[in-house]
């Protein structure tokens, strides 16, 4: 401190008098700012104080511990950071319980736990740990971006006394990009406080090349980084005689049940569960029961009372709890076997339905005594469901899963299953219907007759209630009529717009059957003179045996 | 912190350090007036119930319970100070300690507690009633299971064992501390840290089953291994509260003005803030999972405080218990301002009373929910027990000095600052 201010003197206030031959050494370079060092927390107090005071923001002070209040003597104004944390721990939260809620009740609801699709106790634990994640991230990268990091040099670097702020030194810098900043003035003003050191902050001019092995190491992490991408791709576009790399065997094998099978966890054996007594599966509580019977249940109920009862009950969730339990006390012992058939009998719809196949399994022997039920019941006329293009396609789709093996894809009762019996002679084999029949036709066979006969079979066919949906039983129903339509339509029948396209298919369709039709003619031709060619050829060969 | 150098603390004799006389001349009137509103309130719970006594049995527990939480929470404070050899606090552990004291009163009001027991069948819990496991249709060999644990010799001998033990703790520190009132000796202190550990493991172990015990037992069949955290993490959240509104109280009344500065109601905010979410996280993560298992004896206890009345105190405690002060007392402009931490501190006071009501009213009141004359009675009930204590209290208070005058470290701690 004496030294400097001794110098002062003799130097009569010279603005260059530290450290002069770096200065005139230094003078082209670019100035990044002055720093001063201090011995002390007290004197680094005081001179930032002097330095806020004199109207400097641009400055910063280093040292190695945290310093009380140095923000204060500084004159740095609180961060902003905690409002950063707040919006990222905010956005956290919402983010999960958005995407949560997007995904479990719209996007893909899924019945996890027997819980509501919607619940949000489930959400919290995501919805905590994405807060704090969030807000960590805020944390830290907010405190990166608020500190101009990364950073990988700084210019207070350049000056090897510095070295000591992290042992047991103090600095105080002040920027040139400070709008007051004047280096001669700014050095006096540091000068004067008790410093012994004063330096101007110029650009590192020690070499910015990057050493050569950092660029081999770095080439080398990035091919050898390549390389399982290079594996995998190989692996896509090529044939293998090994099998097939499980990198998550349990994924690719995933030990749960498939229909059908067996299971040891439950007592009946079945890896299938059935409902449970007394419940209704989700979205497929019907309180209709026209609805779910194809029946006009209220002319039902004065035409038949006992009937309609009967079907109330059987398709009323509380009654079927009790028969369950009632079979269940009465069939104790009953093998395991036996148990099993009457479980599927009640499962399986729905007692009231079992009536009316019995009564259509005889028409013939009671027909004459009285009309059949099936003729009596007054069936729906119409299909419940709105009709559109999306009801029709889901009953296309199920025709083809469910009816079509038997019935044949057109419904012309021919189906795969059908053909194979035919070419075995099957001996029970009753041959399905052919739905292009005037008497299966709407106005002979109504709507919620043929909705019955889906759900509780005929003849040799099974009920299919237990494994279609009402919903879907209907959409199949509209898809038969479609398919009865599309047999006996005319061309007046489709609008003007489509009829041209019509046309043109139809015309195409008919040319393409012709050329078939004609390069059949021809093959057939050929292949006879053909044969007649070698016919001839065996002929002469034979004769020229015979010569010889 | 190491730069700046200890302010000496003010001699030991100096005035700041004693009970102001104003809070003094309170304790008599409190004492007398907190007994009588606490047996009128007792009384008026006990003229509702039609059910032999068990409704004025339950208030009186719930303030029983209110005031023990608050209690043993001040005594964990100090507990865990010595356990961290905490400097911070010292300023403030006097207080903690004056209160933790108070588990001796607190034994002697448990003696109606206890009699209920001896005196009728299930009049405050109902495993005591003989005819409770056929009433219920509960399995023979279940119920004589849980008997072996829940009866009265071995309930007796346990409350009194735990009471036994807090006493035990409570002495030993308040006497210490006091000690090092007169002697300023360092080696109290190191007594006092090296005994902490043993102390908190005795303390945890002992307020887990007096929850078990006190509050869970009131829906026998009901179990959760969690409730005695859950119960603690209401009773150090409800410590914290007390000592921001006891010290704010203390500094307007003339006493330690220049000891407790913003930095100790800063930090005591920040502790408030985070028990706060502590109660939070444990009271839901208790109710996450038993509403995931969904199985009936577990859901037994939350059934009945989700649905009607109850079901409206439990959306209260999430709305006014968490999200309210969560967001409240989040900023450090709040948490630096006395005022604000007292006024915190007293608002979760109350709602901390809520979450006690919340837990034992509903198992207890046996479908009578009391109307607005048992609310009434509750609150007579745990006002007149809370200024009785206070009293006791300041009594105490008034004996001895308010902060701990020859702490080695006090003057560390009155320096104390947050970075």
């Amino acid at each position: 401190m004496l030294r400097v201010s001794q110098e002062q003197e003799t130097t009569g206030g010279s603005q260059t008098f530290y450290n002069c031959e770096l200065m005139s050494e230094n003078n082209e370079k670019k100035v990044h700012g002055v720093v001063a060092e201090y011995t002390s927390v007290d004197t680094l107090l005081a001179a930032c104080r002097r330095v806020r005071d004199a109207g400097y923001e641009k400055t910063d002070a280093f040292t190695p511990f945290p310093v009380h209040g140095i923000d204060k003597a500084l004159g740095i104004k609180p961060t902003v950071l905690p409002w950063i944390v707040l919006g990222a721990g905010v956005t956290g939260t919402a983010t999960a319980l958005v995407m949560q809620v997007w995904m479990n009740a719209y996007d893909y609801p899924y019945i996890i736990s027997g819980k509501p699709f919607l619940s949000l106790p489930a959400f919290m634990p995501v919805a905590f740990e994405l807060t704090v994640l969030f807000a960590s991230f805020g944390a830290f990268f907010g405190m990166w971006a608020l500190n101009g990091l990364p950073r990988f040099s700084n210019p207070v670097f350049t000056d090897p006394r510095f070295d000591r702020v992290t042992d047991d030194r103090f600095f105080l810098y002040i920027d040139s990009k400070d709008g007051q900043f004047d280096r001669g003035g700014v050095e006096k003003l540091l000068g004067d406080t008790e410093t012994d050191y004063v330096q101007t902050v110029v650009d590192d001019d020690s070499s910015d090349k990057v050493p050569k092995p950092f660029f081999m190491i770095w080439g080398l992490v990035a091919a050898l980084s390549v390389i399982p991408l290079l594996i995998v791709l190989k692996m896509r576009v090529s044939h293998s005689s090994q099998p097939r790399f499980h990198v998550f065997y349990d994924m690719d094998f995933s030990p749960s049940k498939d229909a059908q099978q067996y299971s040891t966890l439950f007592r009946d054996g079945r890896a299938m569960r059935p409902d449970v007594p007394g419940t209704v599966a989700r979205g497929e509580m019907q309180a209709d029961l026209d609805f779910m019977t194809g029946i006009d249940m209220n002319a039902l109920s004065v035409i038949d009372r006992p009937r309609a009862d009967r079907l109330v009950r059987s398709f009323n969730p509380l009654y079927q709890a009790e028969a369950e339990s009632a079979q269940e006390s009465k069939s104790q012992d009953v093998t395991q076997a036996e148990k099993a058939d009457e479980g599927s009998d009640s499962d399986g719809d729905k007692s009231g339905a079992d009536a009316d196949k019995g009564d259509s399994d005889k028409p013939d022997a009671e027909a004459d005594a009285k009309p059949s039920v099936m003729d009596t019941t007054p069936w729906l006329s119409s299909n419940p469901l709105v009709l559109d293009e999306k009801v029709l396609a889901n009953g296309r789709k199920n025709f083809g899963i469910y009816c079509s093996v038997c019935h044949g894809m057109n419904g012309s009762g021919n189906g795969l299953v059908n053909v194979r019996a035919q070419k075995i002679l099957a001996q029970s084999w009753i041959p399905p219907s052919s739905l292009h029949q005037e008497t299966l036709y709407a106005d002979k066979y109504p709507d919620g007759k043929l909705f019955s006969t889906i759900s509780n079979g005929i003849r040799k066919m099974p009920g299919y209630s237990g494994q279609i949906k009402t919903r879907d039983r209907w959409a199949i129903v509209a898809y038969v009529r479609a398919l009865q339509l599309s047999q006996n339509a005319s061309i007046d029948q489709i609008s003007e717009a489509q009829r041209e396209t019509i046309l043109s298919e139809q015309s195409e369709i008919q040319k393409a059957l012709k050329e078939k039709a004609d390069a059949d003619a021809k093959a057939a031709q050929e292949k006879e003179e053909k044969e007649e060619k070698e016919e001839k050829e065996e002929k002469e060969e034979k004769e020229a045996k015979d010569s010889a | 912190m190491s730069e700046h150098s200890a302010p000496a603390p003010k001699s030991a004799d100096d005035p700041a350090f004693m009970l102001p006389a104003s809070l003094a001349a309170l304790r008599i009137p409190l004492c007398v007036g907190g007994l009588i509103v606490m047996l009128l309130g007792w009384y008026l719970a006990n003229d509702i119930g039609s059910d032999g006594g068990n409704f004025g049995m339950s208030v009186y527990l719930t303030a029983a319970v209110y005031c023990m939480t608050i209690v043993l929470g001040c005594l964990f404070f100090v507990l865990i100070q010595h356990l961290v050899r905490a400097g911070w606090s010292i300023v403030v552990r006097r207080i903690a300690e004056l209160v933790m004291v108070m588990v001796i009163p607190m034994g002697i009001l448990f003696i109606p507690i206890i009699a209920s027991l001896w005196s009728g069948d299930g009049i405050l819990y109902r495993w005591d009633d003989a005819g409770y496991a056929a009433e219920h249709g509960l399995p023979q060999a279940v119920w004589a299971e849980k008997l072996r644990w829940l009866n009265q010799e071995w309930f007796t001998v346990r409350t009194i064992g735990y009471f036994a033990v807090w006493t035990m703790l409570a002495l030993f520190f308040f006497k210490n501390s006091v000690r090092q009132d007169q002697t300023g000796e360092k080696a109290i202190t190191d007594k006092m840290q090296y005994w902490s550990g043993p102390a908190v493991m005795l303390f945890s172990a002992t307020t887990t089953f007096a929850a078990f015990d006190w509050v869970m037992s009131l829906a026998p069949m009901w179990f959760s291994t969690m409730f005695g955290v859950y119960l603690f993490a209401g009773s150090i959240l409800g410590a914290h509260c007390l000592l921001a509104v006891a010290s704010y109280v203390l500094q307007k009344k003339g006493a330690m003005r220049d000891e407790v500065t913003v930095e100790h109601y800063h930090d005591l905010g920040k502790l408030i803030f985070g028990f706060v979410f502590f109660w939070t996280y444990i009271s839901f993560s208790q109710y996450l999972l038993i509403w995931y298992g969904n199985i009936p004896e577990e859901t037994e206890w939350f059934y009945v405080r989700q649905l009607g009345t109850w079901g409206g105190v439990a959306l209260v405690l999430i709305f006014f218990h968490w999200m309210l002060p969560f967001a409240g007392t989040m900023s450090r402009h709040v948490r630096r301002k006395p005022g604000l931490v007292c006024a915190w501190g007293a608002y979760l006071l109350v709602m901390h009373y809520l979450d006690v009501y919340f837990m034992i009213m509903p198992s207890a009141e046996r479908g009578n929910a009391g109307g607005p004359m048992g609310v009434i009675a509750s609150v007579l009930c745990v006002v007149g027990m809370v200024s009785l204590l206070t009293g006791l209290c300041l009594g105490l208070a008034q004996q001895n000095k308010v902060v701990a005058v020859r702490d080695p470290r006090l003057g560390e701690s009155i320096a104390f600052e947050n970075i």
